[in-house]
């Protein structure tokens, strides 16, 4: 059980709950990775701040005017060392021909979402724990299993790089997935592997709001009010430079 | 989709914001919001990860703010934190009502720039 115990601010356990939710989840075997390959992918993650590619990269127009090979940690491929590197680190520079060539080196589409899933909530909780001025918490020893090669039926394709379930889907195993529908592309985003979705609701539901309640603009959560929210939420989309 | 949520919020509230203010290189505060300077502040130094300036920023949201908006800030900075990546790294479009709604908004902000790289190598 991940704690807040020692921060200098009292933080409310829901926090704590959430984030030892995923912890547990991201030791396990998941549906395309084992849970070593799920460990190996968030330390990569936090890894990559520190390659020397990326800050060439950074001060670069392109990423694309910049080769040569991510300083890593030589637990994953080299394909997925790249996803998780630019993803990470450079993530509103990625493009469309990239992912193709990520596809082209041999990732699945099913490995590429869980990846995403997986490294996205590091970063998350790796960036409340820096905001509340605590350490980042230790990595879990990963559990031996097989994954479960789980895809959900209903996949559509078109409205982004990956296929998605439809936004109105609320049939079989997957009935839990969306509290709204339609329900916005960001949460279709991860169905591809539907395990990806329910972190994306436990953790935003105590970060910021219930996916219910985000286009009520009159709900808030916590002190601030929602306007503040979304003048944080703003403000990181636009130095992330991120469209949507 | 949320500098849209921010103007809906705003309307609201009756108060009318300044977005401008959400993609200037400078913090600067955005009127109709409380505190919007040390909560921009906050979010920069999180998103850029500088200690310095993170010690410095967290103590102007506890002083102006208190304890619990120190927590509460970095839990939403940390969520879009998430959601950004999510949303580039999967190609997703903007939903059609949404993208309707914030046309006016993302015109103003010029967030279309940020969609250039999606179709570059």
């Amino acid at each position: 059980m991940l704690s807040y115990q020692r921060a200098e601010f009292p933080v409310r356990d829901a926090f704590a709950e959430a984030h030892s939710r995923f912890w547990t989840r991201l030791a396990a075997p998941g549906a395309w990775w084992t849970g070593s390959g799920r460990v190996a992918i968030v330390a990569e993650a936090r890894h990559a701040w520190q390659c020397v590619l990326y800050r060439a990269r950074q001060a670069a127009l392109t990423p694309a005017a910049v080769d040569g090979e991510h300083d890593h940690l030589n637990a994953l491929p080299e394909v997925a060392v790249d996803v998780i590197h630019r993803v990470t680190t450079d993530p509103g520079r990625l493009s469309r021909k990239w992912f193709d060539r990520i596809l082209e080196a041999g990732l699945s589409e099913v490995q590429y979402v869980e990846m995403i899933g997986t490294l996205v909530a590091l970063i998350s909780i790796d960036r409340f724990c820096l905001g509340i001025g605590v350490p980042l918490h230790e990595l879990p020893q990963p559990l031996v299993g097989e994954p479960s090669h789980y895809r959900p039926e209903g996949l559509t394709t078109g409205d982004a790089w990956v296929p998605m379930l439809a936004p109105d889907h609320d049939t079989g195993p997957e009935h839990d997935l969306f509290e709204i529908r339609p329900t916005g592309n960001v949460i279709r985003a991860m169905s591809l592997v539907p395990d990806e979705v329910r972190t994306l609701n436990d953790l935003g539901a105590v970060h910021y709001l219930r996916n219910g309640q985000v286009r009520d603009p009159s709900a808030s959560a916590g002190t601030l009010s929602r306007m503040q929210m979304e003048l944080i939420a703003s403000r990181v989309s636009a130095s992330r430079r991120c469209f949507y | 989709m949320h500098s849209y949520l921010l103007r809906a919020s705003s309307k609201l509230e009756g108060t009318e914001v300044d977005l401008s203010a959400l993609t200037a290189n400078e913090i600067k505060a955005t009127s109709g919001v409380a505190h919007s300077d040390v909560l921009i502040a906050f979010a920069d130094a999180i998103v850029a990860a500088n200690d310095q300036a993170l010690q410095h920023t967290r103590h102007s949201v506890l002083e102006a703010m208190g304890a619990e908006a120190v927590v509460d800030a970095a839990g939403v900075v940390s969520n879009f934190e998430r959601m950004v990546r999510i949303a580039d790294s999967t190609g997703i479009l903007l939903d059609d009502r949404m993208a309707r709604a914030s046309q006016d908004v993302r015109e103003a902000l010029d967030l279309e720039r940020f969609r250039a790289f999606k179709e570059s190598d």
